[in-house]
């Protein structure tokens, strides 16, 4: 398949089972799209839907047991262990729902450990993570440790953190699941504006509704396969709240798990 | 059912706390072993020597029963926090308290039966080995005979588990006090680290370091028992304020964004490293004491078992020697005793002169390394008051120089197997002990021996570093041997009966001969002879060999045992002192690398390989390994080369004095290997876990 300017990230004919011979479960069956370069697109699914297994084999976390997944030319389901990990710290960054921060590093320390891991200079490291913290309002929390700060804050500097080296994706795995419903408000405004203003592409999954109608696209996930798409375009963020809403229905209510 | 409760979980703290067992059942086993040195000595029996093993080992396990008690302690509690949520769910579904602080009893006790049982099995076969080892020193064949004693094992079980039950007994009271939410809270309780005053703290560690160059620079030159209580208290607070200073001092360098802190993995090692010595800054110090004990140990160990391996048979040359300090002893009541202990034998009876000067003594004294400065005054000469009264009272040597005639010398040699020396009748020799030889070459330069005309001087035909028992019998440290002539203008100082025993040479002939002495002489310090107030014995301090008689079959042994009194405890010491503390070290790691396995879970999510996070697993293991370690050998590095440079100096056994040292390092490095090795796999196994 050719590259084109749409088709940043390709997910092609991916397929993962589970089990042996004799009890094969799909988690992701023969799943096919893609993102464009600067979108904001969200995963929807009901638990045991394989969203998570899809974003995991995304994030190269996981292996896919068919199929191909392309980053611009590279397809990531051919490199080998080690070159997964260069991969990984040059090209994605990642939130997730309990936000994964090293609790023995201050909030400022988080961000810069993962430049440091880069190999970048350290005048880069400071203006950077200067920038980023003032871009994401923790810059009066850059010298608290994670369990001195709220989960809202927690989860911002998760993203600082994912954003600092300026991943080709941001992968976030139902990133307001641990929040409150102001702090999940503060985070989802925050992945809108880093997606408008730094052009950040940012892939979330999530079973919340509101948290869905953030994203410009939704992709809904049932049984491992695509079986619904909705586009923004547009519409004000209540109305497209209201179609997931109504496609959800169309589940059985599975995903009702409206704010 | 809690009994079925109990069981299990004693099953899974098994396969966590693995290092835990093992080290138990070695303590266990070594208790045991070490203990029936106490209850079932059949050596001690055979030396008539004081209980001194008993008193060492009884000294030596009261000092282990304490750091065990303390591993317990620590282990018991450092399970009860790591469980406390679980605990805290079984009470949130009713169990009472009571309950389940015995199912948490019951599992430690079951654990603790397990690593008895396991360690008594191992130290009934360890003490086989041990007496073993013990009888091949002082030459004695023994048969493998595998035993059970009943004392021992009680002994072992008192130890043990009064240990086990007062660590349990304070659980309990711990487990009172306890809520609920106590209990789930206690996990988390020390995982949020509070950085208070760290700049103020800082100052600890240069504060540390001045102390440590301190003592390095005056430990030698402490002679007052309140300066060593001083310093020793100083040496105990530097201990433990070093890891608040170094976890202060890293923390501020973290803070000041250090260059080092932007280079690869550095930020998450300096922080581990910090925040683990920041919490664990009391353990680490005791720690690090426990190495510098176990260091100490081991080199105290290894000095006498050098001594007793290079020194001993050189100790005592003749097969018998008697002294008298009556110059007209004729010997005959020790000749009988040895007739009716012997089949044969050739004696030689002879004196040694003495010419009434003390020249010799003088030089020796003002010369010798032992007593460095002490008989000299501050321009560098010699102190001839001090001098005198301590010839006269204090004697290391005899009053006056000690002479022998060239025939009676040669004489000697011969039975010895030595060649014969020549000179000729303007020479003299210097019959020294071989550890003097190189302190004594300028002797001659000094010395005015003269002939039998007392006007003329002779000359130095040589200074020979033979064997030649000089404990006093042939002079104490130094004879001087001149041609018979030149004796005529002496007069015998005191009578020596050397002795070759022929066939059958009788274990207890020392005994036999000690008995020929009244009650409580030994030393024969009479004063008829005024002057020779008794046996001298020279400048050996540390292990001094001075009796009156010598039978060299008994007094191999006796000393080869005696020593053992004091290698055996030393090592045992070092021993589980090594054990106790590496075992810590493990168990801290590796319930860490369980407890914190998400770090690492995150760390390959932001792109570091396997590889990378193996590497940095092991420096985290290298720092917090090495750091009490190296503390250890920075302070216990002073004391053992100040004290083996003594030990070399005053018993001559032939070696550098820093090799003690070396060894031990090596030895101790050795267990310390393999506990790192057991923990890098199991912290590497935790941590992967999850990603496989």
């Amino acid at each position: 398949m050719a590259q084109t300017a749409n088709n940043y990230i390709r997910v092609c004919n991916v397929e993962k089972y589970y089990g042996n011979e004799s009890n094969v479960t799909k988690a992701v069956d023969d799943v096919s799209f893609h993102v464009d370069k600067g979108e904001f697109i969200g995963v929807m699914g009901a638990s045991g839907s394989g969203k998570t297994t899809l974003l995991n084999m995304m994030a190269t976390i996981d292996r896919v047991t068919a199929g191909h997944i392309y980053y611009e030319n590279t397809d990531i389901t051919e490199l080998s262990e080690n070159a997964l990990s260069e991969f990984r710290r040059k090209n994605l960054g990642f939130v997730f729902q309990d936000y994964n921060l090293l609790d023995t590093l201050t909030i400022e320390e988080n961000i810069i450990l993962a430049q440091t891991l880069q190999g970048q200079k350290k005048k880069d490291i400071n203006e950077r993570c200067g920038s980023i913290l003032r871009l994401l309002g923790i810059e009066d929390i850059r010298d608290k440790f994670p369990y001195q700060v709220s989960g809202g804050q927690k989860q911002r500097c998760a993203c600082a953190r994912a954003l600092v080296s300026h991943p080709k994706l941001l992968l976030a795995d139902e990133p307001t699941g641990a929040l409150d419903s102001r702090a999940a408000q503060t985070l989802l405004e925050t992945f809108t504006r880093l997606n408008r203003e730094l052009a950040a592409t940012i892939l979330m999954v999530t079973h919340d509704a509101f948290s869905a109608s953030y994203c410009k696209r939704i992709l809904f996930l049932k049984d491992g396969k695509i079986f619904h798409e909705l586009i923004r375009g547009e519409k004000k963020r209540n109305l497209f709240l209201q179609e997931i809403l109504d496609v959800l229905s169309l589940t059985g209510g599975e995903m009702s798990d409206v704010c | 059912m809690f009994a079925k409760l109990a069981f299990r979980n004693m099953k899974r703290s098994a396969r966590d706390y693995l290092v835990y067992i093992l080290t138990m059942t070695i303590i266990t086993a070594l208790i045991y072993a070490f203990g029936s040195l106490i209850f079932q000595n059949e050596l001690a029996d055979l030396f008539d020597l004081e209980p001194l093993m008993d008193i060492m080992l009884i000294l030596a396990t009261v000092f282990i029963v304490i750091i065990v008690a303390w591993l317990i302690n620590y282990m018991v509690r450092f399970m009860l926090e790591k469980r406390s949520s679980e605990f805290g769910i079984y009470l949130l579904l009713g169990m009472k308290k009571k309950t389940v602080s015995r199912l948490y009893i019951r599992e430690n006790l079951l654990l603790g039966c397990l690593s008895f049982c396991c360690g008594i099995l191992l130290g009934i076969l360890l003490q086989q080995v041990l007496v073993s080892v013990m009888y091949s020193m002082v030459r004695m064949e023994y048969h493998l005979h595998i035993t059970f004693h009943y004392k021992t094992f009680l002994m072992t079980a008192l130890c043990y588990f009064g240990c086990y039950l007062l660590a349990l007994t304070r659980c309990r009271h711990k487990f009172r006090k306890m809520n609920i939410h106590a209990l789930m809270e206690a996990r988390r309780r020390n995982e949020n680290i509070r950085e208070k005053h760290e700049k103020g703290k800082r100052i600890l560690l240069p504060l540390s370091m001045i102390f440590i160059l301190l003592f390095w620079s005056i430990f030698g030159r402490l002679d007052s028992t309140v300066e060593v209580m001083i310093f020793l208290v100083g040496l105990v607070l530097t201990i433990y304020l070093f890891y608040t200073g170094l976890s202060a001092w890293t923390i501020c360098y973290i803070r000041k964004k250090g260059n080092a802190v932007y280079r690869g993995q550095n930020l998450f090692l300096l922080r581990q490293f910090a925040s683990k010595v920041k919490t664990m800054q009391f353990t680490m110090g005791t720690l690090t004491s426990l190495f510098t004990l176990a260091l100490l140990g081991a080199s105290i160990a290894l000095m006498f078992s050098e001594y007793e391996n290079t020194m001993l048979d050189g100790k005592f040359p003749f097969d018998v020697l008697a002294y008298s300090s009556d110059t007209n002893d004729d010997f005959s009541d020790e000749i009988a005793v040895i007739n009716a202990e012997t089949a044969s034998a050739d004696y030689y009876p002879y004196h040694i002169y003495t010419d009434y000067s003390n020249q010799v003594n003088t030089w020796m004294l003002t010369h010798l390394e032992a007593w460095g400065t002490m008989y000299q005054k501050t321009d560098g000469s010699p102190d001839t008051d001090k001098i005198k009264e301590m010839l006269l009272n204090r004697g290391t040597y005899y009053p006056y120089d000690t002479y022998m005639g060239l025939s009676d010398y040669n004489h000697l040699r011969q039975m010895l197997g030595y060649g014969k020396k020549e000179i000729t009748s303007g020479e003299y020799l210097i019959q020294i002990k071989p550890r003097l030889y190189h302190e004594v070459t300028d002797a001659p330069k000094d010395l005015q021996i003269a002939d039998a005309s007392g006007k003329t001087f002779l000359s130095c035909a040589g200074i020979i570093p033979d064997y030649f028992s000089q404990d006093g019998h042939n002079g104490a440290d130094y004879v001087i041997v001149v041609p018979d002539d030149a004796l005529k203008r002496m007069r015998p100082c005191y009578s020596e009966l050397a002795v070759d025993l022929k066939g059958a040479r009788p274990l207890d002939l020392q005994n036999k001969l000690m008995n020929l002495l009244p009650e409580d002489d030994d030393m024969e310090l009479d004063t008829d002879n005024k002057y020779n107030p008794g046996l001298r014995c020279g400048s050996d301090s540390i292990i001094v060999m001075c009796s009156v008689y010598l039978a060299r079959e008994s007094l191999i042994p006796e000393t080869k045992y005696m020593l053992g009194s004091f290698i055996i405890p030393m090592f045992y010491i070092g021993l589980v002192f090594v054990c106790v503390a590496v075992t810590v070290l493990s168990i801290q790691q590796l319930s860490d690398s369980a407890k914190y396995r998400f770090r690492y879970d995150v760390l390959a999510k932001l792109g570091l390989e396997r590889n990378q996070i193996r590497r940095m697993i092991l420096k985290q293991l290298a720092a917090y390994y090495l750091c009490p370690a190296l503390f250890a050998m920075v302070i216990s590095g002073k004391m053992i080369l100040f004290v083996s440079k003594q030990f070399v100096i005053e018993t001559g056994v032939p070696v550098f004095a820093g090799i003690f040292f070396l060894k031990s390092i090596a030895l101790f490095f050795g267990i310390y290997l393999v506990y790192f090795v057991v923990t890098y796999v199991g912290f590497k196994r935790n941590v992967e876990e999850k990603h496989r």
